[in-house]
């Protein structure tokens, strides 16, 4: 009977034994990781290049055709005046030019501000202190003001006297309430670009007229 | 194995104390080899006309959806940027290179770092052939 207690007391032994041995096998396997994990994740540079980042989009050329109008008109320089008017009419004020290539680099900071937007998210933030958490700001992201960066290309034709190649593109980023950046996009809506040649052609023409 | 956890934390915590003090330089000089990043960024083109390469240049970039921040004919430069989920600046130079020649030398940053991935530069060439083709043979 003594025998078969000290027989259990020491299975019991064992097992705790193995139990401990078990417990720091597994700690020192977990810290080994988590050190691994934290060496690689705090040296390695995390950035990898986007993969095709400079790389012709298959929709380059109807990209192109959308953003691209030609002109007639009586010089380069008439056509380059008739575009910083056009900008100046859009309220853009112009940051770069360079006439022997044409270019005109312009921007405008607008508002973003969207009532829609702001009723959306204080709605989200009412719901939140309803729901008791003391940490409702979603109305801070509400978009506040926006960046709009334009460049007009004005080049001679180079199969055609007389004729001019205008090609626009337009980017913007999206400030929110706290300054922080919400959107960067490019602006591909084929009505602006639209809107923005049909603006250059009176413009030529008013140039023209006087 | 207290001390081997000693350890461990000391060793970790030099190693983080290691990043960074190598994250609080200014890197002003960069990295790399000066030939070897010479040599991904720059391609030549049978043609001097320069007027004419920044022309493909400035067509190129806007191929790609960047707008031009500068652009000057005398130095021989463009440089670009385009908005995304990240934000890419390109510098464009071009110089004459010999009787014949204009040599293109491209640099591009992404956010913080710069682009050193031949493949990316490649691409840029690949998409500035053909804005060049078009150029010299006088096609709109």
């Amino acid at each position: 009977m003594r025998s078969s207690r000290a027989l259990m007391r020491r299975g019991h032994f064992l097992l705790s034994r193995s139990h401990f041995l078990l417990s720091r096998g597994a700690a020192f396997s977990l810290t080994v990781g988590v050190v691994t994990m934290l060496i690689n994740s705090g040296c390695e540079s995390s950035s990898r290049f986007p993969e095709a980042a400079l790389r012709l989009p298959e929709s380059s050329l109807a990209i192109r055709s959308e953003q691209s109008r030609m002109f007639a008109a009586s010089s380069e320089t008439e056509i380059l005046g008739a575009s910083v008017a056009v900008l100046q009419d859009m309220e853009f004020n112009l940051d770069e030019m360079s006439g022997p290539l044409g270019v005109l680099s312009a921007s405008k900071v607008v508002d973003a501000d969207s009532t829609a937007e702001k009723t959306g998210l204080l709605m989200i933030d009412v719901l939140c202190t309803l729901g008791g958490s003391g940490n409702c700001a979603a109305l801070s992201s509400a978009s506040d003001e926006q960046k709009i960066l334009l460049t007009l290309v004005v080049l001679p034709s180079l199969s055609r006297a007389g004729d001019y190649t205008a090609r626009v593109t337009i980017q913007r980023v999206v400030f929110d309430k706290e300054s922080r950046v919400k959107v960067s996009e490019q602006i591909d809506d084929p009505a602006v670009y639209q809107e923005i040649f049909a603006n250059l052609a009176k413009s030529i023409a008013l140039q023209e007229m006087q | 194995m207290k001390s081997l956890s000693s350890a461990l934390l000391a060793t970790t915590l030099l190693i983080f104390a290691g990043c960074a003090a190598n994250l609080q330089g200014p890197d002003v000089i960069g990295a790399g080899s000066q030939l070897e990043i010479r040599q991904m960024q720059t391609r030549e083109y049978d043609t001097l006309d320069k007027r004419m390469t920044l022309r493909a240049v400035i067509s190129t970039l806007q191929d790609l959806g960047f707008t031009i921040d500068r652009a000057d004919l005398q130095i021989g430069s463009v440089t670009g940027t385009r908005l995304s989920a990240y934000t890419m600046r390109i510098t464009v130079t071009v110089r004459e290179k010999g009787d014949h020649q204009i040599a293109v030398r491209a640099n591009a940053r992404i956010d913080e770092d710069t682009v050193d991935d031949p493949k990316t530069y490649q691409d840029f060439f690949v998409a500035l052939d053909k804005a060049m083709f078009l150029v010299l043979q006088k096609v709109d």
